[in-house]
């Protein structure tokens, strides 16, 4: 998909051609920005200038003259994706003493993520991101209710956006969406329907069926009302057993060991294994080979209560999931790096699939878009749903505009949008055709379109 | 192979050419030549064919390299081809054999002529002819590039295969961009020359045709004599700007960003410039004793340098009769030709930097046989795989010149012309030594001759592979499939 820009896009400079620097690559020329693209190393340099319409530099992209050959001088923002920490903080410290340009770094290391909002003022960038730890929360969302698939939320938790696929037998089965809101509740909005690999913004006559794939925006207290009526539990898992002792697992028992879910983790590496003994001091960490059927056996892989494989490499990860699948009710969530077969992967049972370079994508496109949006609306979330087919986005709206004050049914709004809620003073409303739009409101919005960065582009020219 | 969107690439290229046959027709206009119909009428049914076949856009937008070469290679052919109809319609040159070695001379920015009367042409014909090398010189897939919306980054392949060099950058992110610095450069320089001669006492019309042919670096005359009966203001405007148009263009680009130190510091332009200074100094030396004044022999032998580095192939006096030590400088400044990425045509300077610097690295191997070094080009480590291309490159330009000199032999000329009639071509300089020397022209060969020199001519501008690859025939592979399901 290609979106045509009237004006010339931002000047973006990329250090680290690597699986992230790529997706940011592909998203942000997609959407008409200027792109410089820095690598040490020339063969993966070409090969991405050879896909894409960007400049290739090759060269250590902390090095002033690299930058400057990269256009640092009329640079609007630099993005510092590296392996390494160190050295995304140094190109981004060079960038904006130099160039005056905006800076994202990612950082990894546990080490430096505590302290990244005081590195981020000290050092003088705007943003650091630490994917694995955002990672680690979208799977621990989806941990708290194993029934989705998928947890978002917006403003600051105040609203979330659930995605579930509706099982064989549900009450949802052949139910169209008014019926829904007229027999179970009419505080929730089904916001996107994946059908056999169709998105669709649904309308009121749209027949649900067993096999889909739905999204819906909700309160907390709403969501959990809605999902006991139709059937699911609502409860968080009670254990889970991870298999890879990385830095995600390391985020992602910390955060559960929180909420009071045991965990297991278990981890080929015997000194890594000490390490996380002394960082998590109440998970259980065995040492062995998390591929090796006869142990997750004998861990108890048939009772607990969820299963995440997070080991280095895609297949393991899938295969094991699959096999969870096979001899265990546990809910699975899978995590896949490289998702350049994604077709193929949707339609293997393999649970909740979380793809962390869309969360790093996501970050830096919300970051992008803001800068370039007008006056009267900032972007404050943004979510790729549905594998990126469709988007979310949690606008504030600061100031009148041609989408204020007016009810929702006479706005002339573009074809694949939807209006999902809108929050007002810690409240959320599900919009109806006579609520409108006021400045000072958060709103959700959900499209099949792309590259919004205004909340007046929902409306035809 | 995705030949919808080679179709969809030519479609586009015939109607960019649709649009420019419009330009000899404004000329006919201006001197009320009748002839200029025949180009409006071509230029309506090029461009009307051209758009029917742009309607239809493949749904398969993505191409490869190999794509983006038989892409090149095919508009080029295409180019010639209808380029030559109005010769031959209007019987300025009757033999369609004829006419198309001409337009291929003109496009690939050889300047090779069959004619011996210039001066009879009609200025419609004369305006085409040298303005075929404008188009040339940068490239008509570039000029595509710079105007016609077209997404994906896959489209670098086709700047790749048309402009010369052994790597090829972009100045800016976006390609589009890219390819318009490059023409806006283009125009401007051209702009400048054609004001500059009109200065110095020149026809308009004169200006306009002399400048296309030295920006494109092409070399059609409009006399008979070629530039000798001008001024020698004249001749210093147009040596200056051959040697400004067979420049790297990213030299220009950074003198726009006020970088001049950087175009300066570039080592490929330093080797030219002092390339040219050591040859013209050289060569004067060798013709002073056969001038009455120093002034003349400078002018000369500057202009002549000049025009043969660049691959432009203007001839102020008959070099042929020079010293053989004079003769042979010229065909030295013949095969090195100009710098990558310029309207130059040759073998290009930095292949022969890349060369040289190579041999001395596998010298000093010699010495200190566990020596560490890499190749640099302006400070910066060159990449083996170039380094490879390059030789390659060498390899493959021998061999088509050993072969095609094997073709031409067949003639039974001497063994100047036949050497320097396919060096001459091979790159796009335009005229050689003896029988093809300054003074003369390629009439005289056989038609089988000519079509091996056509083909040379296509080959030296688009840098070999993109005409060579036509003869592979795994590239065929499924185009019969292809037509049969559309």
């Amino acid at each position: 998909m290609n979106i045509r820009r009237s004006d010339p896009g931002l000047k973006i400079i990329i250090v680290g051609a690597g699986k992230v620097g790529q997706t940011i690559t592909e998203t942000l020329t997609q959407e008409g920005h200027d792109i410089a693209l820095i690598d040490n190393d020339p063969s993966k340099v070409r090969e991405i200038t050879n896909l894409y319409d960007i400049l290739g530099v090759v060269g250590n992209g902390a090095s002033l003259e690299i930058q400057r050959e990269a256009g640092v001088d009329q640079a609007d923002l630099l993005v510092a994706v590296t392996d390494s920490d160190e050295l995304n903080l140094l190109c981004c410290i060079v960038a904006s003493q130099f160039g005056k340009c905006s800076t994202i770094a990612r950082v990894r290391t546990p080490d430096y993520s505590a302290d990244a909002s005081y590195l981020r003022d000290k050092l003088g960038l705007d943003m650091i991101f630490n994917p694995e730890l955002e990672s680690a929360k979208d799977m621990a969302r989806i941990l708290y209710l194993p029934t989705a698939l998928e947890v978002n939320s917006f403003a600051h938790g105040l609203a979330d956006m659930i995605r579930f696929k509706i099982p064989e037998g549900n009450r949802l089965d052949n139910m169209s969406i008014r019926d829904l809101g007229m027999t179970i509740t009419n505080d929730i909005l089904i916001c996107g329907v994946d059908r056999d690999g169709e998105v669709t913004i649904p309308s009121g006559d749209f027949q649900l069926r067993s096999g889909d794939i739905i999204s819906y925006v909700a309160t907390r207290k709403e969501s959990s009302r809605f999902l006991k009526e139709i059937g699911f539990k609502t409860r968080q898992v009670k254990s889970t057993m991870i298999v890879g002792g990385g830095r995600v697992t390391h985020y992602l028992a910390d955060l559960l060991l929180k909420r009071g879910i045991e965990v297991k983790i278990i981890e080929n590496d015997r000194e890594r294994c000490e390490q996380l003994t002394e960082l998590l001091p109440r998970a259980i960490i065995i040492n062995g080979d998390g591929t090796n059927t006869e142990l997750l056996k004998e861990e108890g892989i048939s009772e607990v209560g969820s299963f995440v494989p997070m080991t280095g490499i895609d297949e393991e990860n899938i295969l094991l999931s699959l096999y969870a699948g096979k001899n265990s009710n546990a809910k699975v969530i899978t995590r896949i790096k490289r998702s350049n077969f994604s077709e193929v992967i949707g339609n293997l049972d393999l649970g909740s699939v979380i793809y962390p370079k869309y969360i790093t994508s996501e970050a830096i496109i919300k970051y992008v878009r803001a800068k370039t949006a007008g006056v009267g609306s900032n972007i404050e979330t943004l979510y790729q749903i549905f594998d990126d087919r469709a988007e979310a986005l949690e606008f504030r709206i600061t100031e009148q505009s041609r989408v204020t004050d007016t009810e929702l049914i006479d706005l002339r709004v573009k074809k694949g949008v939807l209006v999902a809620c809108i929050l007002r003073g810690g409240k959320l409303i599900i919009p109806s055709g006579h609520d409108f739009i006021k400045s000072g409101d958060n709103v959700v919005i959900v499209t099949t379109r792309k590259g919004f960065t205004s909340i007046t582009d929902i409306l035809e020219e | 192979m995705n030949f919808g969107m080679i179709r969809f690439i030519l479609c586009q290229v015939m109607r960019i050419e649709g649009l420019l046959l419009i330009l000899p027709f404004v000329v006919s206009l201006a001197y009320n030549e009748k002839a200029g119909l025949y180009y409006l009428a071509l230029a309506l049914i090029l461009f009307v064919a051209g758009s029917i076949g742009c309607f239809f856009k493949p749904k398969d937008t993505v191409i490869y390299f190999k794509e983006s070469c038989v892409a090149t290679s095919m508009s080029w052919i295409l180019l010639s081809i209808f380029g030559c109809l109005p010769f031959v319609i209007t019987g300025e040159i009757a033999d369609f054999n004829d006419a198309l070695f001409e337009t291929i001379s003109g496009f690939t920015t050889t300047g090779a002529s069959i004619l011996s009367d210039v001066e009879s042409l009609s200025h419609t014909a004369l305006f085409w002819r040298s303005f075929t090398h404008w188009i040339g010189g940068m490239g008509v897939l570039v000029f595509l590039l710079a105007v016609i919306p077209m997404s994906g980054g896959s489209n670098i392949n086709l700047m790749r295969a048309e402009s010369p060099g052994p790597s090829v950058g972009k100045l800016v992110p976006k390609l589009k961009q890219t390819a318009r610095i490059l023409y806006i450069i283009y125009f401007i320089l051209t702009v400048i020359e054609i004001i500059l001669l009109i200065l110095g006492g020149m026809s308009v019309f004169d200006s306009i045709c002399l400048s296309c042919g030295t920006a494109g670096t092409g070399g059609f005359g409009i006399r008979n004599d070629s530039f000798a009966s001008y001024s020698t203001y004249v001749k210093w405007v147009a040596a200056v700007f051959m040697v400004l148009f067979g420049t790297n263009f990213n030299a220009f680009y950074f003198i726009t960003l006020r970088q001049i130190k950087k175009a300066l510091a570039m080592e490929e332009v330093r080797f030219f410039l002092g390339f040219v200074f050591c040859s013209t100094v050289i060569i004067f030396l060798n013709v002073m004793p056969s001038y009455a004044t120093a002034g003349s022999a400078a002018t000369d032998s500057f202009f002549t340098v000049t025009s043969l580095v660049s691959s432009t192939g203007f001839a102020s006096c008959d070099f042929d009769v020079w010293p053989m030590n004079a003769k042979l400088i010229l065909v030295l400044c013949m095969t090195i030709g100009a710098c990558a990425g310029s309207t130059g045509g040759g073998f290009k300077v930095s292949r022969v930097l890349i060369l040289l610097k190579t041999l001395r690295k596998e010298l000093s191997s010699f010495i200190h046989p566990k020596i560490v070094r890499k190749v640099t080009m302006d400070g910066k480590s060159i990449e083996h795989e170039i380094i490879r291309s390059v030789n390659v490159y060498l390899v493959t330009f021998l061999s088509v010149f050993v072969i095609s000199t094997l073709f031409i032999s067949i003639d039974n000329n001497d063994m100047e012309t036949t050497l320097t009639a396919v060096l001459a071509t091979l790159n796009n300089i335009g005229p050689g030594m003896g029988k093809v020397g300054p003074t003369c022209n390629y009439a005289f060969f056989s038609v089988f001759s000519k079509y091996v020199l056509m083909i040379d001519m296509l080959a030296g501008r688009l840098e070999l592979f993109p005409i060579l690859m036509l003869f592979h025939p795994q590239l065929y592979k499924g185009l019969f499939k292809g037509l049969k399901m559309p």
